[in-house]
């Protein structure tokens, strides 16, 4: 349109377009050259050779091209706005006070970095409800939270101070962020960026917290992977959460987990860079060149608290894995929140039995961030390693898993080392026997022993605290964390139970997961219409918020009809002298549908006991008939997951 | 009625008029030489194509940013700088007291765009106006005009048929200060090229002599940055062209272009240009003599306080 004309009425073609558009706006006023200062000057023989350098009207354009001169007014508008780049006001934002525009550090807005579409996926899995957030954000709990500013403040704050320690080799939170920062360039030139998933499979060693750390600097997600997984776990792991790259141990007494990802990667298509600590198989990238690092990479961005910043597996190692992100809301809310109610601060010393490939191993690693104590390292447990760790690092908390303490007792190391530098330490992962926790209390007495329930969906959701006294810690899991609410609900209606009912447990906070990644089904069933997540455990509160876990949901036999859960049998198998170790788990029956069947791992040397003997010894124990076990299987040693829980999935039905 | 033409005092009315401009609040003022005007501005853009019995064109600056206003962010800038309203109202005004002191018609010219020719095409050349005047000179910051005394002014004219004698030009370009000379010889840029946030500038400089040797400007470069009107067609088109929701909420709804939004609803068109960052680094713009009020202040209203 010009002058009321459209181009149809004025003549003008896209072909005319293509034709004179350019020599339409160069020779209008878009484009001016001024030689000498001839206006001023008032050199008229220079004016009138500057006509065309300066701009011509649209009529002498008209004139000079041989146009009409409506049809050089649609051109030249027409061009300025084809040509006319939008967005370019944002170039002004961080000019002023000083700061001047300067070409060689600008980069054009198209090219700045756009997360990857996998990255935006798992963006949209951080999906929680408004009400909810709302909720955190107004209260506190959620705040801008990050590995990298806590790492930052550490840093600066004690600089000196240990932050991880092993036997022979202490990292400060110096040393720490400064290594941190340079494997995060080196990480960031092979390309990864914000929001890309980098799996970790190492054992607790300096190397997990760098990596850790330096994946985290730059916002990228850490996804780990136990160290027991194999080419199986790994394939269907990386392939799930569709990780970029992984960092693994090069050579093990066993396996190469870098050579075997390298072999796996034609059929690993997301994974790009294999990086192996210690031995480096041809085609991996050392992971001492990334800490060698490179000083003028640049990497132009910092997390947010709401960013994803965990990828973990709950289940479904080789089929329908149950991914769970998590954001630093979650995670480090969490730990911070629970820091103080545990009494701890960065002058104490954790150490974590549990490996950081696992949430209740990494809450130990947040509550080092987040509080900026030292993390002590034991890259692989065993009962003496465990044992002499404590003696000779002297943490004065540990995280054990009830499996831990059990094979330390059964070894009789309890009595031997000294565990005097304990203040407190935190038993989870399973069930904990209330007669263990009681037996290590007495043997330790400076020490406060607590129990916590904790889920890879939510770190920990309940935990007993030190003046909570052994009485509660024995046999309770926990009361809810600080910001969460814990109920117990009929499973079946979703009504909540009374006081000292059995039911599910259900629990709603801030640190929560917000769902499975890319699975629908799960999150289907995962949470109530209230948000709260089903936990699939069942158990009891008392009157005072105490819950104690009673077992799994989907642990209960149905024994013809009857339904019972087997966890108190299994409390009393524990017990019995001869047995380290009992699960008890339904069977297939052809009349009766299930019935229960026991395994029980014996005590080194102990004889095994027959199934007569078994339930004699039950029966003194005033336990339901229809509760006693009908089968029994001795098992030189049950199929752990590496947090010492036994996997019941893998145990093996006797034949009949 | 009109005064009979023999009846006023060129000299008398022009000592007036200048004296009305700067008793206002201008900075300078002038009057241009209409011949050289209507020679230099092409048919349709020359005065008599507004008004048809102009005699003369009186043009008058203003002072534009206080020393305070190149201190904030660049986003901000646009906000306290601009008085380009102010120096509209003294021309207003001025037009309305030619009219009434000497009964003669004038207008207030309109700082304006050519609606025939759309919004890169002034009504009048403001600037050829104020050059001519000989209250400003073209600089290398893409023909921005400067003073010597008073750097960088907003500009306003006022056409009229009372006859005006008209002044000279400057006699000396201030542009480039020794300083950017300086900087040129160094690095073949002046600072006002450097740092264009559009890299809409370029030139050289005679390094010898020190004056300017070519001045290129890329207009529509600096539109892109500056006249953010032309956002808001371009937005609507990327809104109607985009393939998915998202797109077309971002083309509509980004905080810039909300911004646009806000600005055409409140009718501040002046904001919606907003870039002064070639003006920001230049040393005339920022340091001539009374472009800084605060000396302008010791310079001029403290001797006159002293009287």
């Amino acid at each position: 349109m010009a002058r009321g004309l459209n181009r149809r009425q004025i003549g003008v073609t896209e072909e005319m377009m293509a034709t004179f558009g350019e020599i339409v706006l160069r020779m209008s006023h878009n484009h001016q050259i001024r030689e000498g200062d001839p206006y001023r000057e008032k050199d008229w023989d220079a004016i009138e050779r500057h006509r065309e350098m300066m701009g011509l009207s649209d009529a002498e354009i008209a004139e000079r091209i041989g146009l009409s001169r409506n049809q050089v007014l649609y051109i030249r508008t027409l061009m300025e706005r084809r040509r006319f780049r939008t967005g370019h006001y944002a170039r002004l934002l961080e000019l002023g006070g000083g700061k001047r525009f300067r070409t060689e550090r600008f980069t054009p807005h198209l090219d700045h970095f756009r997360y990857s579409e996998d990255a935006l996926e798992l963006r949209a899995a951080m999906n929680y409800p408004p009400d909810r957030a709302r909720d955190y954000v107004e209260k506190g709990w959620w705040r801008n939270e990050t590995q990298r500013r806590y790492l930052e403040r550490n840093a600066a704050e004690r600089p000196d101070a240990p932050a991880f320690v092993l036997p022979d080799r202490t990292l400060t939170w110096k040393e720490l962020r400064d290594t941190a920062e340079r494997v995060a360039r080196g990480l960031w030139q092979l390309g990864l960026r914000p929001g890309d998933v980098v799996a970790l499979q190492l054992p607790n060693i300096p190397e997990f917290a760098i990596a850790n750390l330096a994946v985290t600097w730059f916002g990228g997600v850490v996804q780990t992977i136990h160290m027991p997984y194999r080419d199986a776990e790994l394939q269907t792991l990386i392939n799930h959460g569709r990780s970029r790259a992984i960092v693994c141990m090069g050579a093990a007494k066993d396996w190469s987990a870098a050579g075997a990802a390298l072999e796996m990667q034609p059929q690993l298509p997301t994974l790009k860079h294999v990086i192996a600590v210690g031995e480096t198989p041809d085609g991996a990238i050392p992971f001492a060149g990334l800490v060698a690092g490179d000083p003028d990479m640049e990497i132009g961005h910092e997390p947010s608290g709401a960013d994803p910043h965990l990828l973990l597996y709950t289940s479904g190692t080789t089929s329908s894995p149950k991914g769970v992100p998590l954001n630093s809301h979650n995670m480090l809310s969490n730990a911070r929140m629970s820091a103080p109610e545990k009494g701890l601060t960065a002058d104490d010393r954790i150490l974590s039995a549990a490996p950081f490939t696992h949430l209740y191993g990494l809450y130990a690693f947040h509550l080092g961030i987040v509080t900026g104590m030292a993390n002590l390292l034991l890259p692989a447990f065993s009962p003496p390693a465990l044992a002499g760790a404590i003696e000779e690092m002297k943490p004065t908390a540990v995280w054990f898993a009830p499996a831990h303490a059990a094979a330390m007792t059964a070894a009789g190391l309890i009595g031997k080392h000294d565990f005097g530098s304990m203040k407190m330490c935190l038993f989870a992962g399973s069930s904990s026997p209330p007669a263990m926790l009681h037996a290590l209390q007495e043997a330790w007495p400076g020490c406060r022993v607590c129990q916590l329930w904790g889920m890879t969906e939510l770190q920990a959701g309940m935990f007993t605290r030190p003046e909570d006294g052994i009485g509660k810690s024995a046999v309770f899991a926990g009361r809810a964390s600080p910001g969460s609410t814990v109920r117990v609900a009929d499973p079946e209606t979703g009504e909540e139970r009374p006081r000292g009912e059995e039911g599910e447990i259900q629990i709603r906070g801030p640190m929560v997961f917000p769902g499975y990644l890319r699975n629908r089904e799960a999150n289907e069933t995962a949470f109530t219409t209230d948000r709260f997540f089903k936990s699939g455990d069942l158990g009891y509160m008392d009157e005072d918020g105490f819950v104690a876990i009673t077992g799994r949901i989907k642990d209960i036999i149905n024994r013809g009809g009857v339904k019972f859960n087997p966890q108190d049998i299994e409390n009393l198998l524990s017990a019995h002298p001869a047995i380290q170790m009992a699960a008890v788990a339904p069977v297939p029956h052809d009349v009766l549908g299930e019935q229960a069947c026991a395994w029980i791992q014996l005590n080194p040397g102990a004889e095994a006991p027959d199934l007569e003997t078994l339930c004699a010894f039950l029966m003194e124990h005033r336990i339901a008939r229809n509760k006693l076990p009908e089968k029994l299987v001795v098992v030189d040693e049950f199929p752990m997951t590496p947090t010492r829980k036994i996997v019941k999935g893998r145990l093996k039905a006797p034949a009949d | 009625m009109p005064r009979r033409k023999a009846e006023i005092d060129k000299d008398a009315a022009k000592e007036a008029v200048i004296g009305y401009c700067l008793k206002k609040g201008a900075l300078a003022a002038g009057v241009a030489d209409m011949d050289a005007v209507n020679r230099i501005c092409p048919p349709g853009y020359r005065p008599a194509d507004i008004m048809p019995r102009v005699k003369s064109v009186i043009a008058l600056g203003v002072g534009g940013q206080t020393q305070g206003a190149w201190t904030v962010p660049a986003k901000a800038l646009g906000y306290f700088g601009s008085t380009e309203t102010r120096a509209y109202s003294i021309s207003y005004g001025l037009a309305f007291y030619i009219e009434n002191k000497f009964g003669l018609r004038s207008i207030y010219c309109p700082p304006d765009m050519d609606p025939d020719a759309g919004p890169r095409v002034p009504l009048q050349s403001l600037k050829v106006h104020a050059e001519l005047a000989g209250i400003g000179a073209r600089s290398l910051a893409g023909d921005i005009l400067l003073h010597p005394d008073y750097g960088y002014m907003y500009f306003a004219s006022v056409f009229t048929e009372l006859e005006l004698e008209p002044d000279a030009p400057l006699a000396d370009n201030p542009c480039p200060a020794p300083s950017c000379v300086n900087m040129y010889r160094a690095i073949k840029r002046t600072p006002c090229m450097k740092f264009c946030p559009v890299q809409c500038l370029d030139g050289e400089v005679d390094e010898e002599t020190g004056r300017q040797k070519i001045m290129r400007y890329d207009m529509a470069a600096c539109a892109e940055m500056t006249q953010q009107y032309e956002t808001v067609p371009s937005a609507i088109m990327d809104a109607i062209r985009a393939t998915d929701e998202e797109d077309r909420e971002d083309a509509l709804f980004d905080p810039d272009n909300k911004m646009l939004w806000y600005k055409m609803s409140v009718g501040s068109g002046g904001l919606l240009a907003q870039c002064f960052e070639c003006m920001r680094v230049c040393p005339v713009a920022t340091q001539a003599p009374q472009a800084d009020p605060i000396l302008r202040h010791e310079h001029r209203l403290v001797p006159e306080a002293a009287e």
